[in-house]
């Protein structure tokens, strides 16, 4: 035993950080265990009793990724093009535009930097302009002499700040909207990684994700022109011929498309009403060059937030004419808040301004007393209350809501502020719940039977040192959970599998070293020179091939996504773990044997 | 038990009939991907996946054809696991959630009496595809620089760096070809995506596991064995290592074979990557790798 007193006290080292590590994973599991055998109440008893320790021993556990646990994993993309084109603001012009959606293709065909294409592309039309007329920013120092490369570098500047606040936007929603251990990263230059465990609710989440909460006050379109606007959509459509190869009957030629996708509407102010499915056709019919000639200038159409029941009881968007021209936006906005309409008890949002938004206000509500005044959230209306009177105090508030959790999150998105750009969903990955404990199960099975058929056939194959072989398998994978919670790492179905895949690697080590062991043997030496020998020169090939399969692992770390990351870091854990059980701990154990009972090693 | 103890097999000897049957597998892989193109999952591609867990069983060309409708495009459907889990995938560009509604509502009109619930979903914009395409591309091409460098400077000879890699891209582009060729086949998915990438890259360094402790015994054996010549080192080295060869291939193969029987529908194609490169790793350690440091060997001898 001699000399291997360093090893067995590495050993005894690791082992106790092992289970410093893994301990919270157990006793969080028998709690867990323990709770479930309770009643209801005995349940919320002890958990309210024992929350402290509960939410100890739950941050400290070896954490489930969301393929096993369910949940939704979504990637959002920042719109870079849309915040260069914002800020320039007023001075983007027809070249910027064109420039920003040149440079927008070209950077995804490309892969390439956004903002170094536009750079580009604007000094291939004119090598001698400055994009500094665009970005005059004293604050920022840029000034209109500032060359293009200064430009770029604020640029990026302002793209990273603009991803830095869109994820404290988000995380502040997020935890407002209430969801247990959420994970928001950073990836690359535009993009957040959201994660969110056993939600179930996606679509909301999804709008409170993506909701740039941009909140705008607009008044309503001049209701003649828009009445005689509609009038004339109508007539134009009126004398449209139908397409002969779609027509339904021959006689009946002459029909108004509007008709057959859009419910008219006596209000002067609307221009009608559609099912959901019709929306897209009724704007595809809008979008006509001759139709967008008659729209009175100022003047736009936007869809109802939420829809009205119809007589059949289907649901009715409505379509709002509204000026273009924005009279007041969210920034104003200090304080919101869920009320309740005293007479139906319906929710609503109740909001108040700042002092220089509640003057703007009273001054937009008193100029139009009698007309409908549109609050617009992204996009949508979600109500043109008429204004009664003129409103001095900032006080306002958004109806036509569809329940409580819609204005619990527009108050979130409201209070959590407008993102800087608008934020696109590029992956959205969810996996239920049921589904994820399947593949816990089915992950479990693997490695169990994966365990005992590695460990038979090795007992069978090499006796005495097969079975000191499988005490370092059985070690080795709980140093990988140890390594796996000691790193925070998150266990994924992936990351099962790599632990599966390691055990049978695992005994590659074993299999070299024990192969020579029987090869020295066979040279006529002792058991013990024979071992020495074995170990001694089985060496080299386990460093070579480990070390290769370290850095495909690294490689897999650093360019993977989500679950396969898992993959990765089991894969490294278990080259790490099997290494060390493998040389030191089977080692051991044989150096012990031999010495103890002489002959009672045998390699098989 | 000793399988393989003193084994005298004449691998060298035999590589013509290897250099055949790597050849045709290899064109043939080659020819299959070209011809069919590589069969891309939802990660390369892009695209709608929703995965359905019905009550009762339910037939695929069934729910096809309900679908083909509503949804503007016949989506494509397999059976997932057990005959009533259904994955569907369309390439309908509407919103996540009017996707879903339609599918949800369709099925539900069309089969009222048997209850589904929506197990998985993944939503991969086209944009977002193209990145990680690039990004596993970068990967396998990043893995056989390193491979080749680290073998370099361990073995100091770049006939060993360029056998191991040889050997890596012939086990990658067969499993890549036996994947587009049986895809249509097997009852279960074989569409590359990440998860096939880290099955890849995990073939790539099992393989060169295997190659690289037969470099490593060839190496010992020409500071042991002086005076002997290079072919029937090797071919010793090969010998010597063979045992241990076979008993990790074998141990490997258990393991994988246990996951891709037990470890559920969404390891089927991952495991099935790595039972066929298990073998073929093994085939290419003993057969390929090494023949091809001869082969160079001896060129570079003669020039």
């Amino acid at each position: 035993m001699q000399g291997n007193g360093f090893k067995i006290g590495t050993i005894v080292a690791f082992l106790a950080l092992t289970i410093y590590y893994l301990y919270p994973t157990v006793q969080y599991q028998l709690e867990q265990n323990y709770i479930e055998d309770l009643s209801a109440s005995e349940a919320a008893q002890y958990t309210e009793e024992n929350a402290e320790k509960l939410e100890n021993l739950r941050s400290n556990i070896l954490s489930l990724g969301l393929d096993l646990q369910g949940g939704m994993h979504v990637t959002l993309e920042v719109g870079v093009p849309q915040l260069i084109r914002e800020l320039a603001g007023e001075n983007a012009d027809e070249l910027l535009n064109d420039v920003i959606d040149v440079a927008d293709q070209r950077s995804i065909e490309n892969n390439s930097d956004f903002i170094d294409e536009m750079v580009a592309e604007f000094e291939s039309r004119d090598p001698d302009a400055r994009l500094s007329r665009y970005y005059r920013n004293d604050a920022m120092d840029i000034t209109r002499r500032s060359t293009n490369e200064e430009i770029a570098t604020f640029l990026k500047t302002q793209r990273q700040s603009a991803l830095d606040r869109a994820i404290e936007i988000i995380r502040t929603r997020v935890d407002r909207y209430g969801v247990t251990e959420p994970s928001i990263v950073k990836q690359g230059q535009n993009r957040i990684v959201v994660e969110l465990p056993g939600v179930e609710d996606k679509e909301r989440v999804r709008n409170l994700l993506k909701g740039t909460a941009r909140l705008e006050f607009r008044l309503a379109a001049d209701a003649d022109e828009f009445r005689s606007f509609v009038n004339q959509t109508y007539e134009y459509y009126d004398s449209f011929e139908q397409p002969a190869d779609t027509a339904d009957s021959v006689v009946n030629n002459q029909f108004n498309p509007l008709d057959e996708v859009l419910v008219p509407a006596q209000n002067p102010y609307l221009f009608g009403y559609a099912t959901p499915d019709d929306t897209s056709r009724v704007m595809d019919l809008l979008r006509n060059e001759e139709v967008q000639r008659m729209l009175p200038r100022n003047t736009t159409v936007m869809w109802s937030a939420n829809p009205l029941p119809g007589q059949a009881g289907e649901e009715l968007y409505q379509l709002i004419g509204v000026r273009t021209q924005v009279e007041l936006t969210g920034d104003v906005i200090e304080a919101a808040s869920v009320q309740f309409d005293p007479a139906t008890n319906v929710p609503e949002v109740s909001m108040s301004m700042n002092s220089e938004g509640a003057r703007k206000w009273g001054r937009i509500t008193g100029a139009n007393i009698g007309k409908p005044v549109a609050i617009v959230l992204d996009g949508f209306v979600f109500s043109y209350p008429n204004v009664q009177t003129k409103i001095s105090n900032g006080r306002s508030s958004i109806t036509g809501l569809d329940g409580v959790s819609e204005a619990e999150d527009l108050v979130n998105i409201l209070l959590s502020g407008a993102l800087p750009a608008p934020l696109e969903i590029m992956e959205e990955r969810t996996v239920g719940a049921t589904l994820g404990a399947e593949s816990i199960q089915a992950g479990l099975n693997s490695i169990l039977v994966g365990l005992g058929i590695v460990a038979i056939f090795m007992i069978v194959y090499y006796r005495t040192g097969g079975g000191i072989a499988d005490l370092a398998l059985l070690l080795n994978i709980i140093f990988i959970l140890g390594i796996l919670a000691a790193f925070k790492a998150t266990l994924t179905l992936p990351g099962i599998a790599g632990i599966v895949l390691t055990i049978g690697m695992a005994v590659d080590a074993n299999v070299l070293i024990f192969d020579r062991i029987r090869e020295e043997q066979r040279t006529g030496k002792t058991i013990k020179a024979s071992i020495e020998a074995g170990y001694a020169n089985a060496m080299s090939a386990i460093v070579d091939a480990n070390v290769t399969t370290f850095f495909v692992a690294i490689i897999l770390f650093s360019f993977g996504v989500g679950p396969i990351k898992g993959f990765a870091v089991t894969l490294m854990a278990g080259i790490v773990a099997s290494l060390f059980s493998a040389i030191v701990i089977t080692r051991v154990v044989v150096d012990y044997l031999t010495q103890t009972k002489k002959s009672a090693v045998s390699f098989g | 038990m000793r399988w393989f103890e003193t084994p005298s097999i004449d691998f060298n000897g035999k590589r013509k009939i290897a250099y055949i049957l790597s050849a045709v597998l290899f064109i043939a892989s080659l020819g299959a991907i070209l011809t069919k193109g590589l069969q891309y999952g939802i990660d390369f591609r892009g695209g709608k996946e929703f995965v359905l867990d019905f009550e009762d069983p339910i037939s695929v060309v069934e729910l096809r054809s309900d679908l083909s409708e509503p949804l503007g495009s016949t989506p494509e459907l397999k059976l997932f696991g057990s005959d009533s889990e259904i994955l569907i995938r369309t390439d309908n560009e509407q919103e996540i959630a009017e996707v879903q509604q339609i599918i949800s509502s369709t099925v539900r009109e069309f089969h009222p009496d048997n209850p589904f619930i929506v197990v998985k979903t993944d939503v991969i914009s086209p944009r977002f595809a193209e990145d990680l395409k690039w990004g596993a591309l970068q990967a396998v091409i990043y893995a056989i620089v390193i491979i080749f460098i680290y073998i370099l400077i361990r073995f100091r000879n770049w006939t060993f760096s360029a056998g191991a890699v040889a050997a890596l891209v012939h086990d990658v582009v067969i499993v890549l070809g036996i994947f587009t060729i049986l895809g249509d086949w097997v009852p279960f998915s074989l569409q590359i995506d990440q998860a096939l990438i880290a099955a890849f890259l995990t073939i790539v360094g099992y393989s060169l596991n295997d190659t690289v402790v037969v470099f490593d015994r060839i190496r010992e054996n020409s500071n042991v064995h002086k005076g002997m010549d290079f072919m029937p080192m090797v071919n010793k080295s090969l010998n010597d290592t063979l045992s241990r060869t076979v008993i990790t291939s074998l141990t490997t193969l258990f393991v994988v074979l246990v996951l891709f029987i037990f470890g559920g529908e969404v390891l089927k194609g991952f495991s099935f990557a790595l039972l066929i490169g298990i073998v073929l790793g093994t085939y290419s350690s003993l057969f390929v790798a090494s023949s091809l440091v001869v082969e160079l060997e001896q060129r570079t001898k003669q020039s």
